[in-house]
């Protein structure tokens, strides 16, 4: 059936595997994907361990759906300590990977321990092997998964890297898969450099059992036409994501100039509209494929065109997909840039050295708002002309983050908290992060919900954890309680403007238990609460899950599990040293959010800042709501209500 | 297992509108119905003016603003909260 996977140990120190399967009580309790993941990082990484030492650990899964008739059941999670900080390291990614490591076997490898050369893990048909990676270490991100391949003799394998920004530790390196396949954030792709490992390859044949498929059948069809009559997937399935930044520019809610201003203007050429332009240019009218069982197909295919950057950069006519609306973000708005042709070039090199595109991108927006003020000089940048809209300098930087050759780009490569110290001159004041982790190119200045949500995410500045970007469309009360009362009953205060600070508290907390429940499933974002009120939630998954996999379960019992699995990040996050006003490790927003006001946009949002005391009492609310006391901490109540009472003390169930 | 009542998203499905925009001014948001294949719509209510592109017909998204409309506007905002702030 669907839920015979293996969870498989391995430990690159010692070369030893254990394969040990995944009871159903644990099923029940964690699903699968992030949520059990959460559960096996709490128990095998040692508390307080360097993240880029062995006795992390870097954890490959896929959710308790992956590869079964339910739509989109494609996503890959990794999850560790994360080395940019210090705190939950996690990453999901779309594509191939983890229908293949299902078929081959398994749902869940954790990796221990370092290898003493580079390896490479092998997983099929219930066999995980480590090999001798000689031939694939320092090859890109395509590269070395052709080359495994080729070694491996099999065409079909896919394979969940690290690329030369993970072998060269680089903090916030991701892992990936396919061509532009990103587990971002958090810098998994170091974790895995750090113990000596540059692949897993899967490639299996062992099927998938499906509980009940005519009932399955029936029903997904009646999913996936739910999901692709909503607008806005059909909107992603003509434009991809880079029509969220393009709605987003034109009212003013994107950081521009490192979070300046909160616009572009006159970026008519990054804007979907033109992308998607270049990309039927370059690859034809149809240019749009899918992951997995996907029906949305959001992700662009396309070719650099010729340009003087691409020229100069030597990657004219380079094929790649996306970009993502982040890499708009990373190599537009962020250091000022308006044109298409620098949006492509940096999406490729991201993609290819297997690094994260929003952090790169404001680290260095980071680094040019400091030129400009004087804390860095000439000097410090090697000659490099640093400042905004510098179209050269930013392309130039990337590759010196991603090889660490220059001493900025070392210095930048250790992520914006370890690179202020090491800076001084008060460059602390001008990163704009939470958690150590740099903001999405989003500005939440007009939004307090959105804002609520990236400061209390558990991986740091996180629009994937809790947003409720639905809160942008103005829906009617009725509607919003339709959504928000259901799977548990709620009668408090809720509010359709976006501005407000009432309401928006249970919001984040209903928001957070959907993306958790989802990343358990195993599906993606894009069909569930996230952009469009009228994709499947809660009360939607019972059915997929039960004929899927003959688990049946309540909608309350899902989120029962999404809040226990949301607590277990929690109690990482407090076990390496989360306290709630601490600057870098708390649940806080940096100074700009409050003291400096939007200056561009549309009519009402400019002068729009979160305000200090509000925001504190929204953050006072959501800890009610989650059971946490007012450190932000989870109550021995709320802890036995989980099952989480003895978290600390019980022998792993796994 | 769960029977054939229509879930919540199910039901919110008959609430979807065709060929509408709304007006991305967070104070705003108003329902502008452009005119079929038109590059540009302008708000009614707060005079916004939006780029308008067609996903495909009678399926409008707004592309961006009008930079002109939206830097007036916007320098008109600026000013009155200068004048506030001065005033104060």
């Amino acid at each position: 059936m669907a839920l015979n996977r293996k969870v498989a140990i391995v430990d690159l120190t010692s070369g030893t595997i254990e394969k040990k399967p995944i009871p159903l009580e644990v099923r029940k309790t964690f699903l699968g994907g992030r949520g059990l993941d959460a559960y096996l990082l709490y128990k095998y990484a040692k508390p307080g361990c360097d993240p880029l030492g062995p006795d992390n650990v870097v954890i490959f899964s896929a959710g308790i759906l992956g590869a079964t008739l339910a739509s989109a059941s494609a996503r890959t999670h990794v999850m560790g300590k994360s080395p940019l900080t210090g705190m939950v390291g996690s990453g999901n990614l779309g594509g191939f990977f983890a229908p293949e490591l299902r078929w081959a076997g398994f749902d869940h490898i954790v990796v221990k321990g370092k290898a003493a050369k580079p390896v490479y893990i092998w997983v099929h048909n219930g066999e995980v092997e480590i090999r001798d990676a000689k031939n694939i270490w320092g090859k890109s991100v395509t590269e070395c998964q052709w080359a495994v391949r080729e070694e491996l003799g099999d065409p079909d394998i896919k394979s969940a890297v690290c690329g030369p920004a993970g072998e060269k530790m680089v903090r916030f390196a991701n892992v990936m898969t396919g061509i532009k396949d990103a587990a971002g954030r958090t810098g998994m792709g170091a974790v895995m450099g750090s113990k000596n490992l540059k692949l897993v390859a899967a490639r299996g044949t062992m099927d998938i059992k499906i509980a009940h498929p005519r009932e399955a059948l029936e029903n997904d069809k009646k999913f996936i036409d739910q999901i692709v009559s909503a607008k806005v997937n059909q909107t992603q399935g003509e434009l991809g994501t880079p029509f969220i930044w393009g709605a987003t520019n034109s009212w003013g809610g994107l950081r521009t100039n490192n979070f300046q201003y909160n616009q572009i203007l006159y970026a008519d050429d990054v804007e979907p509209e033109r992308i998607d332009e270049i990309a039927a240019e370059t690859m034809g009218k149809y240019h749009m494929a899918a992951c997995f069982g996907c029906q949305v197909h959001c992700r662009a295919k396309y070719k650099i065109p010729p340009s003087p950057l691409a020229e100069k950069f030597g990657v004219v006519g380079k094929y790649d997909e996306g970009p993502e609306y982040t890499s708009q973000g990373a190599f537009a708005c962020e250091p000022g840039c308006t044109s298409a042709d620098t949006v492509l070039i940096g999406n490729h090199l991201v993609d290819q050295y297997g690094v994260d595109n929003l952090e790169i991108g404001s680290i260095i927006s980071w680094a040019m708002e400091l030129y400009e003020e004087g804390i860095l000089t000439a000097k410090d940048t090697d000659g490099l002309d640093l400042r905004f809209g510098n179209d050269e300098a930013l392309i130039e930087m990337v590759h010196h983050v991603c090889n660490r050759d220059t001493r900025l780009g070392d210095i930048l490569a250790e992520g914006g908290i370890r690179a202020a110290e090491k800076i001084g001159k008060n460059a602390i004041k001008y990163l704009i992060h939470v958690k150590g982790m740099s903001n999405l190119h989003s500005d939440e200045r007009a939004t307090p919900g959105l804002a609520l949500n990236i400061a209390t995410a558990s991986r740091g500045s996180d629009h994937l954890r809790s947003r409720p970007a639905i809160d942008l469309y103005h829906l009617p009360q009725e509607v919003m309680r339709k959504i928000y009362s259901s799977p548990v009953p709620y009668d408090g205060p809720l509010s359709s403007d976006h501005r407000e600070y009432v309401g928006k508290p249970w919001q984040v907390f209903w928001h957070e238990q959907c993306y958790m429940a989802v990343d358990c499933l195993g599906i993606c974002k894009y069909h569930t609460v996230f952009l469009g009120a009228t994709l499947p939630n809660f009360e939607d998954w019972p059915r997929v899950l039960y004929y899927n996999t003959g688990i049946e379960m309540t909608p309350q019992e899902i989120w029962t599990v999404a809040q226990r699995c949301n607590n277990i990040e929690r109690l990482f996050n407090i076990r390496e040293g989360f306290k709630k006003d601490d600057p870098y490790k708390g649940d806080v927003l940096v100074d700009r959010y409050h003291d400096e006001p939007a200056r561009r946009g549309a009519p009402d949002v400019i002068g729009a800042t979160i305000d200090r005391e509000k925001f504190k009492v929204m953050r006072a609310e959501f800890y009610q709501h989650e059971g946490w006391d007012e450190n932000g901490i989870p109550t021995p109540e709320t802890l036995k209500r989980l099952g989480l009472e003895n978290l600390d003390k019980e022998p792993s169930r796994i | 297992m769960p029977g054939d009542k229509l879930s919540t998203a199910e039901g919110l499905r008959a609430t979807r509108t065709y060929g509408q925009v709304r007006c991305h001014n967070p104070s705003c948001t108003s329902r502008i119905t452009p005119e079929p294949g038109a590059n540009t719509a302008k708000c009614s209510i707060c005079g916004s003016e939006w780029r308008i592109f067609w996903i495909k017909p009678g399926f409008p998204r707004i592309r961006g603003p009008v930079w002109e409309t939206s830097q007036r506007l916007a320098n008109e905002r600026m000013a009155k909260i200068s004048g506030r702030k001065e005033g104060a």
